[in-house]
């Protein structure tokens, strides 16, 4: 026998012997798990009998003497840990609403900010364990949120917070069984272009209210020395360049295409849909979208004259790049019909080890104080009704106007609600379109076959 | 059974033991992975060969329309074949080149530092620079095709499905071509002087010299890096996350980085399709790192006892 023989045959010992200890390990833990479970209901058994105990004899101690029960005081040794995607200037904002709660509640909290992977593949692992590292956290998927609650996973907070002071549908995104599971913080919106005002007055461009005023401006900017583009276009993961595609689906298509897209009932490879990616190509092809790069990046270019316009939701106002607020200016998209808008809602996991303390923090950042300190900031729309319109910045209070547009609909964002697969192929895709417009056809193919693969219809 | 086997045996276990817990273990845990039905992070029933027939049937996976445009996307399994294509040749040549030219230059060791130094860095690192090399406006390559008069040509190549891949591998090459300079390096000195020395008092020419003598006794060091190189490129996953993530359109995705987005990027993950990828990039790696293993131990055997027979020990 060769000596190789030998190693594979121990190699298959080793295994098979692997394969007994786990299963040996497996049955150890399937018995210790039995009896720690009888134990517990033997303890959830004791523990019902002294409630009993316990409620009869306040309920004696109550006639004899009624003292009001003192309030429940938080430990002040606790520290909250706040879980959000916010980095950067979003960041050193929120850390100043948390300030403010250290210093009216005397319990510390230590903010981590996360990334999307993070917390999507990190928390569900925790919870699935029963354990979560932050007791508050932050986050803008409210279907997740809904996932979450329906698994167990959540504290509700239906009595912390006033459904009446938000937006209905703010509330009902993360209501669950006529349960509240989530309390809105902030609103974002992506409603349109914004300019350097400085550079618009330099070279007598006007924002542009019809399609028409908008085709002319980009024209004019073609033609201004040292526009390299007319709109920046914003790359990295890829949701800048479908940001202003779905502006496009809803505005020179309809807010109804985009709900139909999301609902599935149509695809990509709809008349309607096809149209409007038609105008989008021809935009593309006459140059006046430039070449994609870091969307971070394409903010410096914009402020340094290199492009005219720029695509982006309303955290524009709070990026370090911006380097004068004051001179950006804003515009909605030409003869707007709708509006991508959406929002983050705290939550508290059902594992937290300082409930009370959770439940404070939740019930302050979904009030007006917390909300207006974010909001005088900068690049926070407030959730709660209660926030004074004059807090806000005056390229917040330009987006908050436009919000309050009578008839403008408010839609969810296309690839975050269709979410899956189709995202991922979404924002590459259209990476394509803008370097190769000639792909269209095979561009609304594989996204087509991603919709209909993604919401189960393939 | 003799003792002394017996005693080999009892060396081996340990590290059998901690290979099967940490290798085998996994592999064959993946494995199984890859035969389940998956709803997000969990099992609902058994799923057979069907996660390995969504994933060959899959656009990103393998598209053959690619050919007939000629230009990517292929999908991911015919990209990590055109890496390992351009990618293995390109950095072995110019490894062994470089280390060859370098061997007797007074400073050798600064430039073979400095050559070294993309190895070193972090392959996100890397990532991140080709991006920067890349760019139309910040990149050094860019730069150079002005200076030599294509500024006409200047663009960001990791943008263009057309050039996306190639410009990754390109740039991989470069970080990669230290590695195999240094094994070449290593190589050349074990190579005995004598025998250069002995064709050259016979009037080979250096050209012959490097052909006749140096390549074939570098057989040892090709081997190892043609297989380390294989295997790199077979899990190539780093430099594409950060540099274009695949796109655009697919165009310069690989297998590793759709495991990973099947595993962590997309919502809800599918980790039956990635553990399927898991499996099948194990496959290749293995089979191939078997193969060398076996030919690179002959070979070294081969060559040992001529070095034995020539020097007549």
């Amino acid at each position: 026998m060769k000596l190789e023989h030998i190693v594979v045959g121990l190699l298959i010992v080793v295994i098979v012997l692997q394969a007994v200890v786990i299963s040996q390990l497996q049955s150890t833990v399937a018995t210790l798990s039995a009896k720690l479970d009888e134990v517990s209901s033997k303890l959830e058994e004791n523990t019902a009998a002294l409630k009993e105990v316990s409620t009869t004899l306040s309920e004696i101690a109550g006639k004899v003497a009624a003292p009001p029960p003192p309030p429940p005081t938080p430990k002040k040794e606790v520290e909250l840990v706040v879980f959000s995607l916010w980095g950067g200037k979003e960041e050193e904002n929120f850390l100043k609403a948390l300030k403010a709660f250290e210093e009216k509640y005397g319990i510390k909290v230590k903010h981590v900010a996360q990334t999307t992977e993070g917390l999507m593949v990190g928390l569900p692992a925790q919870f699935a364990a029963g354990k979560s590292v932050a007791d508050v956290i932050i986050v803008p998927w409210p279907a997740w949120i809904r996932d979450l609650a329906k698994q167990g996973h959540l504290l509700e907070v239906t009595d912390l917070i006033d459904p009446t002071k938000y937006p209905k549908s703010y509330v009902d995104m993360v209501t669950v069984d006529g349960k509240i599971y989530a309390a809105p913080f902030k609103a974002w919106a992506k409603p349109g272009f914004w300019y350097r005002k400085s550079f618009f007055e330099k070279h007598g461009l006007t924002p542009p209210k019809t399609w028409d005023e908008f085709l002319a401006l980009l024209d004019k900017c073609k033609g201004i020395p040292g526009v390299e583009a007319p709109i920046a276009s914003g790359d990295g993961v890829g949701w800048p360049l479908s940001d202003v595609t779905e502006a496009f689906i809803i505005n020179r298509g309809s807010p109804e295409l985009q709900l139909k897209l999301i609902s599935g009932e149509i695809t990509f490879d709809d008349p309607q849909v096809r149209k409007v990616f038609e105008e989008l190509v021809d935009l593309l092809k006459k140059g006046y979208f430039s070449e994609p790069d870091e969307w971070t990046a394409q903010i410096d270019k914009l402020w340094e004259g290199k492009y005219c316009i720029y695509f982006m939701g309303n955290w524009m106002t709070t990026m370090p790049q911006v380097k004068d607020v004051n001179d950006l200016g804003f515009f909605p998209f030409p003869e707007a019909k709708g509006v991508v808008a959406g929002g983050d809602w705290v939550i508290i996991p059902k594992y937290t080890e300082h409930p009370d303390e959770a439940k404070l923090l939740l019930k302050f950042l979904a009030g007006p104080e917390a909300q207006e300190i974010m909001v005088r900031q900068g690049g926070f729309l407030a959730t709660n009704r209660d926030v004074p319109a004059e807090a806000y910045k005056p390229a917040d209070k330009a987006v908050v106007d436009f919000l309050n547009t009578p008839g403008l609909v408010v839609v969810p964002d296309l690839d975050d609600a269709v979410g899956g697969e189709f995202q991922r192929t979404f924002w590459d895709q259209l990476k394509l379109l803008w370097v190769s417009p000639d792909a269209l056809p095979d561009v609304l193919d594989a996204l087509k076959e991603a919709h209909l693969k993604t919401l189960g219809k393939a | 059974m003799k003792p002394q086997t017996k005693f080999i045996y009892l060396f081996l276990v340990p590290a059998l033991l901690l290979l099967t817990l940490f290798v085998v273990g996994p592999m064959l845990f993946t494995f199984a992975m890859s035969l389940m039905k998956w709803e997000g992070t969990k099992v609902v029933g058994f799923a057979g060969l069907d996660n390995y027939l969504e994933v060959f049937g899959r656009r990103e996976i393998f598209y053959p329309k690619g050919f007939e445009r000629g230009r990517p996307p292929f999908g991911a399994l015919v990209h990590n074949a055109i890496w390992i294509l351009i990618h293995v040749p390109l950095s072995t040549v110019l490894g062994l080149l470089l280390a060859v030219m370098l061997r007797d230059v007074k400073g050798a060791a600064v430039i073979k530092s400095m050559i070294f130094l993309g190895m070193v860095t972090p392959m996100v690192i890397g990532g991140v620079l080709l991006r920067f090399v890349y760019d139309k406006n910040a990149g050094i390559f860019n730069e150079f095709l002005r200076i030599v008069g294509l500024g006409y040509l200047a663009r960001t190549w990791t943008a263009y499905p057309d050039t996306a891949l190639y410009a990754l591998i390109l740039g991989s090459v470069w970080i990669w071509t230290g590695f195999s300079m240094i094994v070449y390096s290593a190589g050349l000195e074990t190579i005995p002087q004598e025998l250069i020395e002995a064709a050259r008092v016979d009037g080979a020419s250096e050209l012959a010299i490097f052909r006749y003598i140096i390549v074939p006794l570098l057989k040892p060091a090709t081997i190892v890096v043609v297989t380390m190189s294989v295997l790199w490129v077979l899990k190539i996953f780093d430099i594409v996350y950060v540099a274009t993530l695949g796109g655009p359109g697919g165009a310069s995705t690989v297998l590793a980085l759709e495991m990973y987005m099947d595993a962590f990027f997309k919502i809800p993950p599918n980790y039956g399709t990635a553990a399927a990828i898991a499996s099948i990039l194990t496959i290749l790696t293995l089979g191939l790192a078997v193969y060398a293993a076996r030919y690179m131990v002959g070979e070294i055997a081969c060559i040992g006892t001529g070095f034995r027979a020539a020097r007549g020990f």
